[in-house]
Parts: C-alpha cells; structure tokens; sequence
C-alpha cells in the first residue's frame, strides 16, 4: 500500500513508456532475489533484508555485499505485503527495514530482537532526532509516533522512556511529507494545508487513501482551517474521528475531492493528466512529475510537515555468525554511504555527517543545507533530477525537522478509525 | 418441455461449428457412462484424487481456517485463539443502531453497506454484460456460418484477455480523464466548453471498467451453449410452422440459459471479489468488501478481516444458488 512504488521511481525507471519494461525487469528481478535469499537460508550465511523500494535498492545491497565480504540480499514489497511478513513471518528475513510507525504493533510481537547499541560504532554520532526528538534545542518533538518514543526498549524489548542500552530499531533513512502542487492550477502559492480543504479547489484535491495517514492530512487541513484543534493528531479520540470524518463526507458528497491515491505512481499520474491541482504527496513525486514536463512545487506548509521515520531491525530469530553479520549491515548503514545513496533521492540519514563524506560539497549544499543548487545534480541512477538554480523547499534539513507538526503514527483507535474512514470512502 | 425440445433430444446431434464434435444429448451421456463401468484403466478414485486433495488442502482448508478465524481475538498485532462473537457483532451493528436517541436508528453498519455496494455494482454490471455478450454471442454461434470465421472471431473477442487486468483498466484512463481523448474529442467538436470530469473517477467510469473488463465471461460460456444447439432443432420447428420469435423463446433461450448462468456466475463471483479496479478508475472514491477486508489485514486485525471474508462468502453462496435456482444447470445440460 503506502510507499511501495517509491520503489519504481527510485531505481530511476519511471516513465508511463518504461512501465512494461520495468515489470518485466520486477519479475526477472524478484526471481532473482528469491535465488539469493534461498541461498542465505540454506548456507546460513549472509543476511536477508526485507523492506520498501526506498531502501531496498539493488545498488546498495550489491555495494554491502561487496564492503562486507558475506553476501546480502534485499527485497523490496509493498506496505501491506511487507508489514504482513515482518510480522507473521520472521523466519524468513535477517533484517527488517521497517518504520517507526508501525512500532506498536511490532514491539509487543516480539518478532525483533532488542539491538545492544554499545555494538553499534557509530551510536554516538546518530541525532538526537530519534534519541530526544529534539534534533535542534528549539526543535518541536512533534505528535504522534514520534521515533524517539518508540525506539528505546529495555534487554527484553519491552518500550521503555529512553535513554537505554537498547533499541528495538537502528533509525536511519527519514523524511517528512507534505503536498504538491501544479502552480499554474493553483493559481498562487500553497503554504498552508488549510488548502487541501480549500473549495477553491473542488474537484481538483487528492488525499493518500491510507486511512492511518489520510486522516492525518486532513486533520492537519482542519486544524489550519482553525475549524478544530486536535490534543494529538497521531492519537486521536473518537470524538476527534468523528468531527473530522463528517466534516469529510459532506466535502466528498459535494465531489471536492478528484481521487484517493494508494500508490506512488498513482499521485504522479494524476497530477501529469491535469486530474488534480493540489494533493498529499511523497516528494519523490515531484521531480517524476516535472520530467513528464508538468510544473510541480512541494510545499512546505507553515504548520510543519508529517514525517516519517525508517530504520533497520534483527529478527528475533536470528543468532550466531548471522547476528553479528547483520550488525556489520547495520554498522554499514550507519558509516554512510547508503545514506548519500538516498540522499540523491531526497531521503535523510540519522547520522548526517557520514552521508556528508560520500556526497559532493554541491549534493550536500542541496538536500542538506537548503541551498541553491551550484550544479545539475543527479538521482542515485545518474538522471539528473536538480538543475543548477533549483532551491529545496523547506530550507535546510534542520529547519524542516524543527518543525515536524505530526508523526506518522498507529493510533488507539486504528479500529475505529479505519471504520469511519470506509464509512467516508462509502458516502 | 415442449414437444419441440423432447423430440430434439433423442435426435442424435450432428457435428457443426466448434464444439459440434462433443456427444450431447442424453445418447452420448448414458454412452459414456457405460464406458466407465466397461473399460480398463485407471480407476476413478484415482483419477479425481489429485483433485480432491488440491480442493481439500487450498481451498476447504484454508475456508475452514477463515471461519475459525473470524471468531478468535485481535490483540493488536496478532489473533489469540478464542471464541468471541464481537467480530460479528462489529460487523452488523454500528453504534446507535436500534437505540431512540440516536440519529442513526435504522442506518446499518458500514460494512453491510458496503457490502451492498458491491452486490449493486455487481448486479448492475451483470445486467449489462448479459445485455451486451448475448447478442455477441449469438452473432458468433448463429449468423457465422463458416467454422473457420467463427473461430477466428471468437479468439478476437477473447483478444483483450491477453493483456494483464491492470493494463486494461489503467488505459481507461486516457481515455476518459479530463484531458483524455473523449473529452479533447467533445472540445474539439464544440460540444462541450469546459472538459467534463464525470468521464474519470466517477460511477460511470467504474461500470464502464467493469463491464470491458468482465463481459467476455460471459460470451464464451453463451456461446458454447449457443453453439451446441441442434440445428435440426431449429429446422423441425420452422417446418412445424414456428416464427422465429416461437424459435427463439422456445428452443434458442431455454438452451442457452445454462451458458448465461455459468457466465452470470462467473461475473458475479469475480466482481463481489474485486477490489483493484476501483483504486484505478474510480480512484478509490468508494469501497468494497474486498477493499475492506484489505483495510483489516494492513493493521492486522486479521479476525475482523476474516469476518468480512466470510460475509463476503456467503453472499457469493447466495447468489450463486439463486441463479442456480433459476436456471437448472444439470438438468439443462
């Protein structure tokens, strides 16, 4: 579901035209990494990883493999196909790139094995985004989920108030979202997300139809509409749900909103056929979008963005010379190559200044520091995505990630809530 | 019966078109029933062991397991095996159903209303495939005379099966968007000012999707039963003095009815199930009971999931023997 086909954009493939292409070369692929992670199960040697497209990418497992000398096999899946097996099947990966979203359903599993942080070398350096959640002194901890509540466990994995010698997951890749749009639609700059609710736009808005994040968005809408404040948008009450969700329908009866997007190349398309102005997006959107040659900004709303935070986790199962194989691949992750790799794509790392040594002075200027680009830059695949000029929004890594309004989150009432929010699509 | 199709029934059918070759009537069945009882061989318990063994571990088992399912306990990120009828209850009753002061009285639960919307959508696009494969079909079987037209045809409306589901139903979207090619035609023409958005995203796209996306179902299995008709038949009763119309409602209908309900069953099963079409080109605008069942299992509640699939279920049983109450598939065979 959500996320999974950053996936085709990042392996820097994504074209209406390349579409055949690239699910031929999914399937001759995925074949090819069932054959590897037959292998690692039956020699008992290496690591399995299991994950989205926004970091399980070929490139960078081929590149651990290399570094690491044992071999290491990624697989990439779609949110609902990964979440299951993370959950249901953890015989069968060593490595699970999950995210702290879904950490309250996966904690209490046990399917994780609580990682001893004094193994990990790079520890000290990783931002207090996940550690304190304050990434500046002034920064806002943000609502919801927010990593550094649920990333602390004790030696039996149990979440617990940090610091601890141990984590339940190594934090590593993380961004924030928010919406794109078509200026020439819009007609005028959008900072606030009060505008995804704007009649203004009738019939031009799409939302994320996944109701654990689509309903955050439009919580974020109503709270800059100064129509109701929420006490945690990541945890809201059913009163909360409720307000929020009848003041949906009727906008929806009223054919305000175009579509309800569930995958990645569904929000591209969307805004390339002219369906939409103005819709929640994954930034990695936009640069898709401008390279079908339609105009596409990412706002950088003044409530703050929703972020997200991905990370690196042991199955509980895992022990012996495969545990501390997958240590060195987390280890690997944290010294930071892996983490310039997805910088190219817009993703930030939790230890910034190891990314920092395997991106050029130009890279980092851009995706980190919010300047001006000197040069084109390119994606991880060598398409340039960036041309010289072209100014990050939002500003700095920094500056964004003081302002993370709300977490991606699993709320109390995620029953109640995927309830209303069918009882919403229904109407 | 009529006195036509009694007598059309001991008539030995003569071989013609595509599947003329095949014993029909009940000659060629009580033939091929001696067969079995008279020749060497495998015996059948062997022959259908395969089979039954495939149906009993893929299919009953698994059934089996959603029932239990749906009754045990969610904690959350996992089920515990219980006994609990709360699943059950969520999924017909929704807060302030049958209580006075509540607005919502007589207003069933969500899911039961969605799985209302599926069975109408359902019932809508069978209608109209039904409308739309019949005449197909009988053009195939009964005006194309030369075998090898019939056959050549045929396979062309089978064409659009060959490409992927997904494919089909994503190129309805240039098609019908904003900026699609009937809307750039309608502007071109003069006939409309401002593109219109109803085309995409909308009821009518879904049902068009639907409809492309299912109809051949139905025309091949109307068409077998169309094509192994008696011509014979059909001649007796022109000499008989019969009119066409007679011909068709007396003889054509009534021995098609066996293709039209396994088509309808087909439709009908696979469109209470579906889920994807409606993510592309009513862009999620609505849900089904297979979107929903999809919903629980992301946020694993797997017991609620597996309560909506077996609603889902018994609302194919249902249906299933309905139509099958209509039409006697076994005694029309």
């Amino acid at each position: 579901m959500a996320y999974d086909s950053p996936g085709m954009f990042v392996q820097g493939r994504f074209s209406r035209r390349s579409f055949l292409k690239t699910t031929a070369a999914g399937v001759a692929a995925s074949a090819a990494t069932g054959l590897s992670f037959l292998r690692i199960a039956e020699a008992a040697d290496g690591v399995r990883s299991i994950g989205l497209g926004v970091s399980e990418i070929n490139e960078i497992q081929d590149k651990a493999t290399k570094d690491l000398g044992f071999p290491v096999a990624g697989q990439a899946m779609g949110y609902g196909e990964m979440f299951g097996k993370m959950l249901n099947q953890n015989d069968q990966y060593e490595i699970a790139e999950g995210y702290y979203n879904d950490m309250r359903v996966m904690a209490p599993a046990k399917v994780w094995q609580p990682l001893d942080t004094k193994k990990l070398k790079d520890w000290d350096k990783v931002t207090n985004l996940t550690k304190t959640g304050k990434l500046t002194p002034e920064s806002s901890e943000g609502q919801g989920d927010a990593p550094f509540k649920l990333m602390w466990c004790d030696a039996d994995g149990n979440i617990v108030k940090g610091p601890s010698q141990y984590i339940i997951m190594c934090p590593a890749w993380h961004n924030a979202d928010s919406m794109g749009y078509n200026p020439k639609a819009t007609g005028r700059a959008i900072e606030s997300w009060g505008e995804l609710l704007n009649k203004d736009f009738k019939g031009k808005v799409a939302l994320l139809n996944v109701p654990q994040i689509g309903v955050m968005d439009a919580a974020l809408a109503i709270e800059a509409l100064g129509l109701k404040k929420f006490v945690d948008k990541g945890n809201m009450t059913k009163p909360e749900i409720d307000f929020l969700i009848d003041y949906l329908i009727p906008l929806k009866k009223a054919g305000h909103f175009r579509a309800f997007w569930e995958n990645f190349g569904q929000s591209v398309n969307l805004m390339v056929n002219g369906e939409v102005a103005l819709e929640s997006m994954w930034s990695p959107a936009v640069a898709a979008i401008q390279a079908e040659g339609v105009p596409c900004v990412y706002a950088f709303p003044k409530e703050g963005m929703r972020g997200w935070h991905g990370g690196l986790a042991i199955s509980a199962k895992v022990k012996g010379k495969q545990l501390d194989q997958a240590y060195e691949y987390i280890n690997w992750w944290l010294e930071g190559w892996p983490g310039a790799f997805v910088a190219r794509q817009g993703y930030y790392h939790s230890v910034p200044d190891n990314a920092k040594k395997y991106l050029k002075p130009e890279e980092w200027d851009y995706w980190y520091m919010g300047k001006p680009a000197a040069m084109d830059l390119s994606d991880p695949f060598g398409t340039v995505i960036i041309k010289k000029g072209d100014v990050r929004s939002g500003g700095s890594y920094w500056n964004r990630y003081s302002k993370i309004n709300v977490w991606n989150s699993i709320m109390q009432e995620n029953d109640y809530l995927v309830k209303r929010w069918t009882e919403f699509l229904t109407a | 019966m009529t006195t036509i199709e009694s007598y059309a029934r001991v008539v030995d059918a003569a071989p013609r078109g595509l599947i003329g070759g095949a014993p029909a009537g009940v000659g060629g069945a009580a033939a091929a029933q001696r067969k079995y009882s008279r020749e060497p061989g495998f015996p059948v318990p062997i022959l259908i062991a395969p089979a039954t063994l495939w149906l009993i571990v893929f299919l009953f088992l698994p059934l089996v397991s959603i029932f239990i399912f749906s009754f045990w306990k969610t904690t959350g990120h996992s089920m515990v095996p219980g006994f609990t009828l709360d699943n059950y209850r969520a999924f017909f009753v929704t807060e302030g159903f049958f209580d006075s002061h509540s607005n919502d009285f007589l207003t069933p639960s969500v899911f039961i209303r969605t799985l209302w919307t599926t069975f109408r959508f359902t019932f809508t696009v069978m209608v109209i495939c039904l409308i739309l494969a019949y005449p197909m079909a009988y053009f195939l079987s009964m005006q194309v005379e030369d075998f090898k037209w019939q056959l050549a045809l045929f396979l062309l409306v089978m064409v659009p099966f060959w490409t992927s589901y997904l494919i089909r139903a994503v190129a309805w979207l240039p098609m019908l968007g904003r900026h699609g090619l009937i809307n750039e035609f309608l502007l071109d023409m003069g006939l409309i000012e401002e593109p219109v958005s109803f085309f995409l995203y909308s009821e009518f796209s879904y049902t068009m999707a639907l409809v492309q996306l299912y109809v051949v179902l139905a025309v091949g299995p109307i068409f077998f039963s169309l094509a192994k008709i008696d011509r014979n038949l059909l001649e007796a009763a022109r000499d008989m003095g019969a009119t066409p119309f007679q011909i068709f409602r007396e003889i054509i209908f009534p021995l098609s009815l066996p293709g039209i309900a396994i088509g309808m069953i087909f439709i009908f099963v696979m469109l209470m199930g579906e889920f994807a079409t409606a993510v592309v080109v009513y862009g999620g605008k609505t849900s089904t009971t297979g979107t929903v069942i999809l919903s629980y299992y992301a946020i694993a509640n797997y017991p609620f999931a597996a309560v909506n699939a077996f609603m889902l279920m018994l609302a194919m049983m249902i249906g299933v023997v309905i139509i099958l109450r209509v039409v006697d598939i076994r005694k029309e065979l």
